[in-house]
């Protein structure tokens, strides 16, 4: 074949000039190959491994702006789920709905108020869940998933969504500016993406190999500029607080533990609470007798009690309760809820 | 805010590296080796200079690399084909995506509606091109436009939302916030979040079925716009964000309606219709023990008349298992009215296989309702109204001056009508369909048909078949009984007795269409593409309306011939369908020579025919 000069230098130029395009990663010469998806993995089989991980979950709500639904991440063998505390939870038994469509009932093992954490259970469920490894080294720039029923998209069988993102920061969420309306004050992975959505609290946020490294957390806004932050809690603060609600007494060892026989009263310590017109009334301080018992611990009117001795009270009923197991003679600790701030007060006779 | 890359960004300063090598080198060298020349010696160069800033960080993984620079080729490729959609007045916007090369855009009914049917769409060659509307689906909030003064439109690449699954990466591209003043495309990159996502009408009429989910920051302005896959292949339709209270910026939900279902409806919107959805004629609820099953079951639904009884299980539809209500409505709503999809369900007696006719989702008077409200809708908006829009919409069914053809290309491309976007688009395609046929016309005179006979047999009978059409009536022969239809009258009553007679009706509107053409025959609307069973193509479908009864006349999209003639007597009875399985040519015609009669899914008569003579009267005449 008969070629012109400029032809044959063109070819091995022409060749010269691709070999040091595509070794200088540039555009020319890129073609997609479209039997397959990407040199970019796809995350499909990531998402199938961890679905299965994750529950819908149903309780009391419904109102405007409380959603009645919110995500939960299932923890080993025994069927605990890890959820975030909220007014979701306000029921007998919490409704389950797994990956698999199943419907199933859950009980409320524990919270862990500081952390806004709170542990369920089911029973024979045969589901598996995440290993909690608090070893994994999360840094900022990390890509993460967070897989949740944000706005309870999925409903039965279908997938939780997916949501792809970074950590922008490790940093304890007091740090944000303006107020919010967290109890929460340590710390979070602050993320790029919009995970934080109604009922999204709860759900799993996992790295590229699948693991859990955080739950997420609830819808966080800036008052001031009005920004919406997203966030997860690190495993190292879920795992306290499970440990924390697994070690302290349950609601259900509440049942077999023994009444005193001169207990606490609410009358005896100046106590007055709203009174109990549902079937779980917050324990809500109404009033404070002057000079009682409870004026001079410091309990004011407004205080949420939400723990006493590190059990959970979820109603006014649970802490007469509790109350009525201890001595008159002993001195207690309250954790309330006053505003936006968590207190602990030592209740001395 | 998490919008990931922006390609534009990417695209120009890895262009501008290029360009300005090669833009210094050219000055004094312009032939092309001496430029290639060049080019060697300044990449490397280029890579140089930077490289020591480089140094203090670990060299990139060549995997992560391949996969950077697929992925902007791919946005690259996406970027070609993406379409800004703004007002005939430059003004207001949404996105599109072209998908023909003569210049079929899809775009959201939302997006296309507050602009009347004249709009202009930019590409990111820097040019406005006038558009039109073409059909509009205000349930499945989809619409088709027409782009003018191109023949080499940049098509998007269709790829299979069936398979997309969450996990996967994907884009989005368009015109979010009204951005692309310069005509380029933003894109925003994310990953699927969920796929075969229902959500309910809104506060609205629209109905997202079986839509893709994705974090990809889809924002106001990216409505109608194209989300592609790694490969740079077109999946889905951005339409609709999840907002709830954090206002009208993304929250990391947005959701594409497939592209599965808006090719199902593309040809429909084609059309220039207002285009409908479809209802299955019954209902379902899940039953205590989780099946869904029939709740309520209308008795003249084709359904029905497949044997889909109330408490039946419903196992399968389309090609989709059914094992929850929303899946059901899922698959529903991907499929336009009239289509005939695949249904297996469960009763006492087992699993039956089967297919059904899916009925309208709306009367004809709803759509106009909403239609007419969304008119209301963009006359309310406190937006400037362009004087010559509304002066269009009363005048442009004359024909417009030859002057106007001239200054505006878009002057005799819309035609108002009742049930239609734009009716210039119906005649558009029917003429389409015509004219792949115009070497198969009969002879005709004055609009008279000529006289014409056949002969065959029926083979399962072994008897004779042979008929006569002329312009008097029919006279046919099955065997030794001889019968008589006259040619518009008593054919609603003999579709409903499912006589035979039903292929003679086949034959004279096959007649019919060859020599006076569709138009010449009744009413006609070309409706889009539906399947036809055992057919697997899409046929072109077009509405004819015949004296007392109406028809359904399926044709091939390529080469526009009869495939099928379906006769409706009324809403509740089986149709006749006429099936015209096979064609001879004769002198340079195609001729039907086996034609199969069927009522419901079962077969009743098979015909072939051997011969034809076309008696043409007023040449006879002359003779």
């Amino acid at each position: 074949m008969a070629q012109s000069a400029t032809g044959r230098f063109l070819v091995p130029l022409v060749l010269s000039a691709m070999f040091l395009c595509s070794a200088h990663n540039s555009l020319w010469g890129v073609t997609l190959d479209p039997s397959r998806d990407s040199a970019l993995t796809s995350q499909d089989t990531l998402v199938d491994r961890v679905q299965e991980k994750v529950v819908k979950l149903f309780g009391a709500g419904g109102a405007k702006g409380l959603e009645s639904y919110q995500s939960g991440v299932l923890i080993g063998t025994d069927g605990y789920i890890l959820t975030s505390w909220s007014t979701v939870l306000d029921v007998t038994s919490v409704r389950v709905v797994a990956y698999d469509g199943r419907r199933l009932n859950a009980t409320v093992v524990g919270v862990d108020p500081p952390n806004e954490i709170a542990l369920l259970k089911v029973d024979d469920a045969g589901l598996t869940g995440f290993e909690i490894d608090t070893t994994l080294g999360i840094r900022p720039g990390q890509r993460v998933f967070g897989i949740s029923n944000l706005f309870g998209i999925a409903t039965g069988n279908e997938y939780c969504s997916i949501q792809k993102g970074v950590v922008m920061a490790v940093a304890p969420l007091t740090q944000r500016r303006g107020k919010t309306k967290s109890l929460y004050q340590g710390k979070v992975y602050v993320l790029d993406v919009m995970t934080n959505n109604p009922g999204a609290a709860g759900g799993a946020l996992i790295d590229i190999q699948g693991r859990l490294i955080g739950i997420l957390g609830k819808e966080i806004r800036d008052e001031q500029a009005g920004i919406w932050l997203n966030y997860a809690l690190p495993l190292d603060v879920v795992q306290v607080s499970m440990d924390r609600i697994l070690k302290g007494n349950t609601s259900a060892d509440l049942e077999s533990t023994k009444v005193v026989d001169k207990p606490h009263r609410l009358g005896d310590l100046g106590l007055t609470l709203i009174p109990d017109v549902l079937a779980k009334t917050p324990a809500f301080v109404d009033q404070i007798r002057k000079g009682s018992i409870a004026d001079r611990s410091g309990i004011q009117t407004n205080d949420l009690i939400l723990l006493t001795n590190d059990q959970r009270i979820d109603s006014r009923k649970s802490f007469e309760r509790v109350l009525s197991t201890l001595n008159r003679a002993d001195s207690f600790e309250l954790l309330v809820q006053r505003g936006q701030e968590l207190i602990r007060i030592q209740v001395r006779p | 805010m998490e919008t990931t890359t922006i390609t534009s960004i990417v695209d120009s300063s890895t262009q501008r590296v290029g360009i300005l090598c090669v833009g210094i080198l050219c000055v004094g060298i312009p032939s092309l080796p001496k430029v290639l020349v060049a080019l060697c010696i300044a990449l490397p160069a280029c890579h140089a200079a930077f490289g020591q800033e480089e140094n203090s960080f670990p060299q990139p993984n060549t995997k992560v690399l391949e996969a950077q620079n697929e992925r902007i080729e791919a946005m690259r490729k996406a970027a070609r084909s993406t379409v800004s959609v703004h007002g005939s007045d430059g003004q207001g916007g949404g996105s599109g995506v072209c998908i023909s090369s003569d210049g079929y855009v899809l775009t959201n009914f939302h997006v296309s509606s507050p602009f009347g049917h004249r709009m202009r769409c930019g590409m990111n060659d820097g040019k406005m091109y006038e558009s039109v509307v073409a059909g509009i689906d205000p349930t499945g909030d989809l619409a088709v436009v027409k782009m003018f003064g191109r023949d080499d439109f940049p098509a998007a690449e269709l790829g299979d939302s069936d398979i997309v699954r969450a996990g996967n990466w994907c884009f989005a591209a368009g015109n979010p916030f009204v951005l692309a003043t310069n005509l380029q495309p933003t894109i925003t990159y994310g990953i699927v979040s969920g796929v075969r996502r229902y959500q309910y009408p809104s506060g609205t009429f629209l109905e997202y079925s079986d839509c893709i989910q994705t974090d990809a920051a889809i924002n106001p302005g990216n409505s109608g716009g194209p989300l592609f896959n790694m490969r740079g292949q077109l999946i889905g339709i951005n339409g609709r964000c999840s907002f709830e209270k954090r206002g009208r910026v993304n929250v990391g939900v947005g959701y594409a309606i497939s592209i599965k279902q808006a090719m199902n409806f593309y040809w429909q919107l084609r059309s220039g219709r207002v285009v409908d959805h479809a209802t299955l004629g019954f209902t379902v609820a899940t039953d205590t023990k989780g099946r869904v099953s029939v709740s309520n079951i209308l008795d003249n639904s084709d359904a029905f008349r497949r044997g889909i009884r109330f408490g039946d299980e419903i196992l399968r539809i389309g090609d989709r298992d059914i094992a929850t209500t929303n899946q059901l409505k899922n698959i529903v709503g991907i499929f336009p009215d009239q289509w005939r999809i695949p249904i297996r369900f469960r009763n006492e007696d087992g699993i039956v296989d089967t297919h059904i006719r899916l009925q309208s989702l709306h009367l004809a008077s709803e759509l106009e309702e909403i239609v007419a409200g969304e008119n209301q809708k963009q006359k309310d908006a406190p937006k400037k109204k362009l004087p010559q829009q509304e002066g269009e919409l009363e005048e442009e069914k004359s024909k417009p001056s030859p002057k106007e053809t001239t200054k505006d290309v878009l002057a005799n491309k819309y035609t108002a009508k009742i049930g239609y976007s734009n009716y210039y688009f119906n005649r558009l395609e029917l003429e389409r369909i015509v004219a792949m046929q115009s070497a198969n016309r009969l002879p005709t005179v004055d609009n008279a048909t000529a006289t014409w006979k056949w002969q065959g047999d029926l083979p399962a009978e072994n008897q004779r078949f042979s008929g006569e059409w002329s312009d008097t009536g029919l006279t046919i022969q099955f065997g030794d009984q001889t019968d008589t239809l006259h040619p518009t009258q008593g054919w609603l009553q003999t579709t409903k007795k499912q006589s035979p007679l039903t292929i003679g009706m086949a034959l004279r509107i096959w007649q019919l269409w060859h020599s006076v053409g569709p138009y010449g025959i009744g009413e006609a609307v070309y409706l889009g593409r539906n399947p036809v069973i055992g057919v697997g193509e899409l046929q072109d479908c077009t509405k004819l309306t015949v004296g007392e009864v109406t028809c359904l006349i399926y044709t091939a999209p390529e080469n526009g011939q009869i495939r099928v003639v379906e006769v409706f007597a009324d809403g509740q009875s089986e149709p006749a369908e006429i099936y015209f399985e096979k064609y001879t040519t004769e002198n340079g015609k195609s001729l039907p020579s086996l034609i199969r009669l069927q009522f419901g899914l079962e077969t009743k008569l098979i015909a072939k025919i051997d011969s034809h003579s076309f008696l043409d009267r007023p040449a006879k005449e002359g003779l």
